[in-house]
């Protein structure tokens, strides 16, 4: 059962990491374009608690980080999404959260996610990033999430919680 | 269970170990070990998908840019009548052919030997790392910081360099910055950054008394102005569209519109070897060199597809991806 959901979250986190390089990021939507992993670092997060959110945000996180072709300092997302990894899990519940909390939960996760990595860029003194720049991919990120949380984060969630052994949290 | 002391220990770890790899990586760099690897490992599966996606991606970006895709259909039937009538190709791979025509045909009016790419993924960290992921890479003569070109001018420079891919920092992110010169009448260098997506590069010229003007074009300097950026010269950059009036100042600075639309790169070249010198303003989009004459040069291109005999890996026309190769031999 472990070995399965392991490997349940690695393809999961492969995957949407993928998608978004490979196709999200080339359709041109205005503004900016959604976060695939931050809905599915929710996902597993509601599905399996804070202290496992935590640590599947660290991991989809790093690979964020260090798949082509990112090309920023290293551990910002990782930090980023640990924090919503465990801040989600808080919300946990072993049946189905519902349709509402899930939309509240992405929108404010997907903002935390863009805000934190932001301010680290500014402490590092990274150029790309301005105060005009995080609201610019602030507002279409969230919104962009938003719309896609209805869809990605239930099925994503049930998987992993028929996957999750019972009791164990 | 909830908000365990467990869960708190966790987080704290987690958090600590994702400063430390922050700390570690701004200070020396050393996860461009890891992101090398990653890009061995990883760019060959997002090149795999890409070739399954993209023509989906490609429709959406269709209509995303129906205008210059209108423009590029007139272009490509002057272009590839000929071949037209020989092969069957879809509207995608005539729209990769004649990109890549026209990407070979700049080339060899510069006689830089070039290795044709196509992008498989774009951005990072939420499109603020203006970055893109090649199909070609070590295996193919591609290096680190090299100059990336399409056929509207400057693209990028290579960053990171996988064994079968590589990863460009584009043109406009913040980060990138080239040595720039004004057209020939004025050969005044300067430097040119790019201003985040969708907007003006920057141009700063550190003479104050040269006169800028709207609508003057600019080049890649080559000069090695950037010890560590090392761009091939002459590769038309944008054209001034602002000049900010200088006061006080030491420099003087322009907004310029790049040539390079970076929301649609798709199929572009990587300069791997080029000459010392390039005709001034020979690659610019109005350049006024005479037709007869590009005609010439083209045909006696030492590195012209068929005829070159540079070591394997390194031809000077590898085709972009594999379902044009059978096509993208000699016109």
């Amino acid at each position: 059962m472990t070995i399965r959901r392991i490997a349940y979250r690695l393809v999961i986190v492969f995957a949407a990491a993928i998608l978004q390089v490979v196709v999200i990021n080339q359709i041109p939507l205005p503004g900016g374009h959604p976060d695939l992993l931050v809905l599915v670092v929710v996902a597993i997060a509601l599905a399996s608690g804070p202290e496992r959110g935590a640590m599947f945000g660290f991991f989809a996180g790093f690979v964020a980080d260090v798949l082509p072709p990112a090309g920023h300092i290293a551990g910002r997302l990782a930090f980023a999404y640990t924090l919503v990894g465990y801040l989600a899990g808080l919300l946990d519940d072993p049946e189905e959260t519902s349709v509402f909390t899930t939309i509240l939960v992405v929108a404010a996760g997907s903002a935390t996610v863009v805000l934190v990595y932001s301010g680290i860029g500014a402490l590092l003194g990274d150029v790309r990033i301005t105060a005009h720049s995080t609201i610019h991919s602030l507002i279409p990120t969230v919104v962009y999430d938003v719309v896609l949380a209805p869809f990605v984060v239930p099925l994503v969630s049930a998987v992993a919680r028929r996957l999750e052994p019972a009791g164990s949290r | 269970m909830r908000n365990s002391r467990r869960g708190r220990l966790v987080l704290t770890i987690l958090l600590l170990a994702a400063f430390t790899l922050i700390t570690v990586d701004y200070r020396s760099g050393t996860l461009n070990g890891v992101r090398n690897v990653a890009e061995d490992v990883f760019g060959p599966i997002e090149d795999l998908v890409s070739d399954v996606t993209h023509p989906i991606g490609s429709w959406f970006s269709s209509v995303g840019h129906l205008g210059s895709y209108k423009h590029e259909n007139q272009d490509l039937k002057n272009q590839i009548a000929a071949l037209q009538s020989q092969l069957h190709l879809s509207a995608l791979e005539r729209s990769e052919l004649a990109q890549e025509q026209k990407i070979l045909h700049l080339a060899s009016v510069a006689q830089f030997r070039v290795v044709a790419a196509q992008v498989t993924a774009i951005g990072g960290g939420f499109g603020t790392d203006q970055t893109a992921t090649l199909n070609r890479g070590s295996a193919n003569g591609i290096r680190v910081n090299q100059t990336v070109i399409n056929a509207d001018g400057l693209v990028g420079r290579t960053i990171t360099v996988g064994r079968n891919t590589s990863t460009i920092l584009l043109g406009d992110d913040p980060t990138f910055a080239v040595g720039a010169r004004l057209s020939a009448q004025q050969p005044e260098l300067g430097n040119v950054q790019g201003g985040g997506p969708n907007k003006a590069m920057t141009l700063t010229l550190y003479n104050t008394t040269t006169k800028l003007s709207v609508g003057e074009d600019l080049v890649t300097a080559g000069d090695p102005l950037y010890h560590d950026q090392p761009f091939v010269p002459e590769v038309p950059i944008g054209q001034i569209t602002s000049v900010v009036p200088a006061h006080l100042g030491l420099s003087q600075t322009a907004l310029v519109k790049p040539f390079v639309d970076f929301s649609a790169i798709d199929i572009v070249a990587i300069v791997v070897n080029a000459p010392k010198t390039v005709k001034h303003d020979s690659l610019l989009p109005h350049a006024p060199t005479p037709a007869p004459t590009v005609t010439v040069t083209v045909t006696t291109t030492p590195g012209a597809p068929g005829q070159s005999s540079p070591p394997p890996g390194t031809t000077s026309s590898t085709p972009p991806a594999s379902r044009s190769s059978s096509t993208s031999s000699s016109p």
